[in-house]
């Protein structure tokens, strides 16, 4: 149980050029030519207005800790090994929401809308996930 | 704003005792409580035309037998004319109510059959498993999965963030879970039955700081089932008519993490159509039933529909006002924290139970002279809010 497989994501194709980004280390989201909406997460043509004139741009990586909490038990078995960890929402500036975790600081310490920025955490050859901690 | 008020009621009801119940096979589930809701209607089960089963998530096989007319066939219904499932998860209940009555508005249905089973308890691999399974049910496999997120996680931030933004306590939050417990003390059909406190609450377990365990619905196995017809015919049935008044909802996210307020989500638009459809106001309304799973989702919903303040329901929970005798009534089952969860089943036994208020069959847990009920449920993650309003005369 201690030792369960890590979970990938499943990958939508669509995403596949976010997902080339992480393993770089670039945080990108998309950017709708027509009706400059800032689009996360990936989508195949622009929520707002139906635009297939997508742009893929590079996230500055900062944002706030929308909300928080510290996993202490009960997770899925493939995070037992992770316990404690924290799962997040954070606002990036670009304007644009994701759950991510927070590492890189003790749980007691991170509040809301503390600032923060993000990190590249490798899960395999395949997989970087980007994750957030405590701004400079 | 909806048209629908007053056309059609609920007429009967019908409910197993929430538990573990291994010795059973899920369709017992079903056909039970669904020949309990035909003959408390008064309905004979050859004029039900319509047989509308919810989603049942412990087995695709049995979800498959639901959507396949094996009720149809089990429970012997010679003339029915359409089986069709709908299913919004937590949702459903809602849901089911508001599609029935709007086929027999249009007079493509006369009586409708909405039955819930699940085997939730006793049907899974135990309590890991469970785990597991609401930790990809309803939750994106490519942006939250990967990150351990599951519905403690998903409860928790609604959390963090409300008493963050309102000043909740931890102690009035645990007051929810106290007020549900109350009702569950005097409903049978509860699982949890025993007195708790505010203090055991907060000594449980901390699963995702700051949802302890006690703050947690449990899984179990259920069923509970209802008969919609029209308005005409209900005044003709042996039982006070549950008359559907009104009903507002909006969809606000499918993952979690792009809801826009975690606090409120889409509360006080949705009810603020229910309540107008109705021509009722909060004041009016006599007992609310409102979908819970986790304490935050209950005080939430309180809030934006108008029953307290923001920030201040916590209080109204703690104060006594929501428990048996208290002014405003609230989650007469128990609720999903109490009663116990069943999968979509927790807002189907929340339609139930606001239905038998309305009718006066709530036995000890009875509302005194309860005219008008307000009933919630929300799916998935939290994706909707949905609002009905029920009550035994059409104002
Ligand atoms: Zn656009």
């Amino acid at each position: 149980m201690n030792n369960s497989p890590r979970i990938r994501p499943i990958v939508n194709p669509c995403a596949q050029p976010f997902w080339d980004g992480t393993r770089q280390e670039k945080l990108l989201i998309q950017h709708c030519k027509e009706c400059q909406a800032n689009i996360f997460y990936p989508r195949l043509f622009c929520p707002e207005c139906h635009s297939d004139q997508l742009d893929w741009v590079e996230s500055a990586g900062k944002g706030t800790v929308y909300s928080y909490t510290v996993v202490y038990n009960n997770s899925p078995s493939a995070f037992l090994q992770d316990i404690p960890y924290v799962v997040a929402i954070v606002k990036l500036n670009e304007g644009v929401q994701m759950c991510t975790n927070i590492v890189g600081c003790e749980p007691e310490k991170i509040q809301c809308d503390m600032p923060v920025e993000v990190v590249f955490e490798k899960l395999d050859d395949e997989f970087t996930l980007p994750k957030f901690k405590p701004a400079q | 704003m909806s048209n629908i008020k007053g056309k059609a009621a609920i007429v009967g009801i019908g409910e197993i005792p929430t538990g573990r119940h291994a010795d059973k096979a899920a369709i017992h589930f079903a056909v039970a409580p669904a020949r309990e809701a035909i003959a408390d209607s008064g309905i004979h089960k050859d004029e039900i035309d319509f047989v509308m089963p919810t989603g049942a998530v412990f087995n695709s096989q049995f979800n498959n037998d639901l959507v396949t007319c094996r009720l149809v066939e089990e429970l012997g219904l010679k003339n029915v004319k359409t089986n069709a499932q709908v299913f919004a998860g937590g949702a459903s209940g809602s849901c089911l109510v508001k599609t029935a009555a709007s086929l027999i508005a249009a007079g493509i249905a006369k009586n409708v059959l909405c039955v819930h089973a699940d085997k939730l308890g006793t049907g899974l691999a135990g309590g890991q498993a469970g785990i597991d399974l609401f930790s990809t049910a309803g939750i994106s496999g490519e942006w939250e999965v990967p990150y351990g997120q599951h519905y403690s996680t998903i409860a928790a931030l609604s959390m963090t963030r409300y008493m963050y933004e309102t000043g909740c306590t931890p102690e009035e939050m645990a007051a929810v879970c106290v007020s549900n417990r109350k009702w569950a003390e005097l409903n049978p059909n509860a699982f949890f039955r025993k007195p708790v406190t505010i203090e055991e609450i907060l000594a449980s377990k901390m699963l995702s700081w700051p949802l302890n365990a006690k703050m947690s619905n449990m899984l179990f196995d259920g069923g509970s089932a209802f008969v919609m017809t029209s308005a005409e015919r209900a005044k003709d049935l042996p039982n006070t008519p549950a008359y559907l008044l009104g009903e507002g909802s909006r969809v606000t996210h499918f993952v979690h993490s792009q809801e826009k307020d975690i606090t409120r989500f889409g509360w006080a638009d949705a009810g603020r159509d229910a309540f107008a459809e109705a021509g009722l106001t909060p004041r009016d309304i006599d007992v609310a039933e409102i979908y819970d799973s986790y304490p935050i989702y209950e005080l939430i919903t309180f809030e934006e529909l108008g029953f307290a303040p923001r920030g201040e329901g916590g209080k109204m929970f703690a104060s006594g006002a929501t428990w048996p005798g208290g002014k405003m009534p609230t989650t007469t089952n128990g609720g999903m924290l109490s009663q116990g969860h069943t999968g979509a089943g927790g807002g189907v036994a929340l339609v139930v139970e606001a239905a038998r208020q309305i009718m006066h069959k709530a036995g000890d847990r009875q509302v005194p002279n309860a005219r008008f009920a307000v009933e919630t449920g929300t799916g998935g993650t939290y994706m909707d809010s949905q609002v009905t309003i029920f009550g035994n005369e059409i104002p």
